[in-house]
């Protein structure tokens, strides 16, 4: 195994941050994603990144796991500066953290079992009975033992994220990234979700990022929350806090304002210029 | 890649040639480590070659049957069919074998191999896979590549043998050309080295390109059901191309 963990109560008193991130600016084309992006995530905690669509939340996913480089500032996960890892380096962090994509990103040859034995048979040269006993453990984790010979076209979509659950956690990780583990569920698959998030946490210590848009869901789940909007954290605070918190960022993102900093209207052109009333049109 | 460029067609298509070549060197780089995922290797080997070999082996007999019908009445004019079974083998063995297979490969195989890549990278699958610390282009993109390069050659021996099956049913059967002469001028005239081995060669470098280009274009395929429908594309008129122009040049320096 890739990474042994103390017990989750030492875990959450350690005072060193599992993901600390300093002055992060990207660039993706034209765009500013982030432009001084600084926060700091504690072991063993679950942590929700809101904000709205396109303030590049899944880019900091990437950037925590080096799949993205950033044009400055620094990302650190346990204590690595994940810009300058070798491959080597970046790939042994990687087999630390689990990542559930929102599409599951289930490998589609592959039955459900195959699945979730995948990282297992690639890094490691286990007894077959023994290999076996893992993944059935982790299907049960996540309820679906019975469902091991399966393929992945057989799965209803909650099925699907819930055995890319069981796939990320089956190296027993440090860190589970969430990308937007809630869309697309019906109640009964999100509170199933929930609670495995919450279990994992609680169980097993694994310290949770989450990327999400589900206020009630996040409330239930989360430890913290930050709030991204303009490259920027606009807000931090555990949810009951943040959502009373009277700042025009959160009024809007947890009051659900159609207009407010993020404006109602895309960019444009004066509107009277535009139809012609006064003035040239464009 | 910045903007200006991607303006200039031109520009454009060479900095593509670039990137292809580079991906190219990645994909030779993987190939060490790619041999430990040798099962994923037999079933791409399995799926570009023995799934092939139904159009191949048809498309050998006819090609093989109308090169007899051809080269019988061209060949009667000047009173030479007594070399049929020579000619017929010469033009497979050299030239159509290698060529025409590996146009049946990208068309078949090629497309597959484009638009499964192509998904896989559109389903978040390849970055799945370098999240679990496993390198896409070793367990993805060397063995495809390296299956095309193994199964080439083969599925074109294949092609010849059943041309040659084909020209002698023609030729023999048919038309009623002596079965002594058919057979004794063409394996007394056929070189292994300069006839049979050439034309394997041709197809091994064939092999080698397709699947490139069919590797490569899925591997950058936007992640969109467009994208990978027009990579699809590209992969069959890339392959053509590049494998008729490459077959002049081979041509040019084995003869």
């Amino acid at each position: 195994m890739p990474a042994t963990l103390p017990p989750a109560e030492t875990l959450a008193d350690a005072p060193a941050p599992l993901v600390e991130v300093r002055g992060l600016r990207t660039r993706i084309g034209n765009k500013m994603i982030f432009d001084g992006l600084d926060l700091e995530v504690a072991r063993g905690s679950v942590t929700a990144i809101m904000g709205p669509s396109g303030t590049g939340k899944t880019t900091l996913l990437r950037h925590l796991t080096g799949q993205l480089q950033a044009d400055a500032g620094s990302v650190r996960v346990d204590g690595e500066d994940v810009a300058t890892l070798s491959r080597r380096a970046l790939f042994s962090l990687r087999e630390r953290i689990g990542f559930l994509f929102q599409n599951s990103a289930l490998l589609t040859d592959f039955s459900v079992f195959e699945n979730v034995a995948f990282p297992l048979r690639q890094h490691t040269r286990l007894p077959e009975e023994l290999l076996r006993n893992i993944v059935l453990t982790k299907l049960q984790a996540v309820g679906l033992r019975g469902a091991a010979q399966l393929m992945p076209s057989e799965l209803s979509g909650g099925m699907a994220r819930r055995v890319a659950l069981a796939r990320a956690i089956v190296f027993d990780p440090m860190l589970i990234l969430y990308d937007e583990p809630f869309v697309g569920l019906d109640p009964i698959a999100l509170n199933q979700v929930l609670r495995l998030i919450r279990t994992l946490n609680h169980t097993l210590g694994i310290t949770s990022i989450l990327v999400a848009h589900e206020l009630a869901a996040i409330r239930l789940v989360a430890d913290r929350v930050f709030l991204i909007a303009n490259g920027k954290l606009v807000a931090q605070g555990a949810p009951d806090e943040l959502a009373h918190q009277d700042s025009p960022w959160t009024r809007q993102f947890f009051g659900g304002e159609a207009d407010g900093p993020v404006p109602f209207h895309y960019p444009a052109p004066d509107y009277a210029v535009q139809l012609g009333f006064g003035g040239t049109a464009e | 890649m910045n903007a200006r460029l991607r303006d200039n067609w031109l520009l454009d298509g060479i900095a593509r040639v670039g990137e292809c070549g580079l991906f190219f060197v990645a994909v030779l780089g993987a190939l060490p480590k790619s041999l430990r995922y040798w099962r994923e290797l037999f079933r791409q080997v399995w799926f570009v070659g023995a799934m092939s070999l139904v159009i191949v082996m048809t498309c050998g007999l006819f090609v093989g049957m109308v090169l007899a019908l051809q080269l019988y009445y061209t060949l009667s004019i000047f009173g030479g069919t007594a070399a049929l079974g020579t000619v017929v083998a010469l033009s497979l063995f050299r030239e159509l074998g290698p060529v025409v297979t590996a146009l049946l490969v990208a068309g078949r195989a090629g497309t597959a191999v484009t638009a499964e890549i192509g998904l896989m990278r559109a389903t978040d699958q390849l970055d799945a896979m370098s999240m679990m610390a496993v390198d896409p282009l070793a367990y993805v993109a060397s063995p495809r590549f390296l299956a095309g390069v193994i199964a080439m050659p083969l599925l074109a021996c294949v092609f010849n043998a059943m041309g040659i099956f084909g020209g002698h049913l023609v030729g023999v059967s048919w038309l009623g050309l002596d079965n002594g002469t058919f057979w004794g001028n063409m394996t007394s005239t056929v070189d292994l080295h300069k006839d049979i081995l050439a034309g394997l060669y041709k197809s091994i470098v064939f092999g080698g390109v397709v699947s490139l280009i069919a590797v490569f274009q899925g591997y950058t395929a936007p992640p969109t059901s467009e994208g990978v429908a027009y990579s699809t594309t590209r992969t069959v008129v890339f392959s053509s191309i590049v494998t008729l122009a490459f077959d002049f040049v081979m041509t040019a320096f084995l003869t």
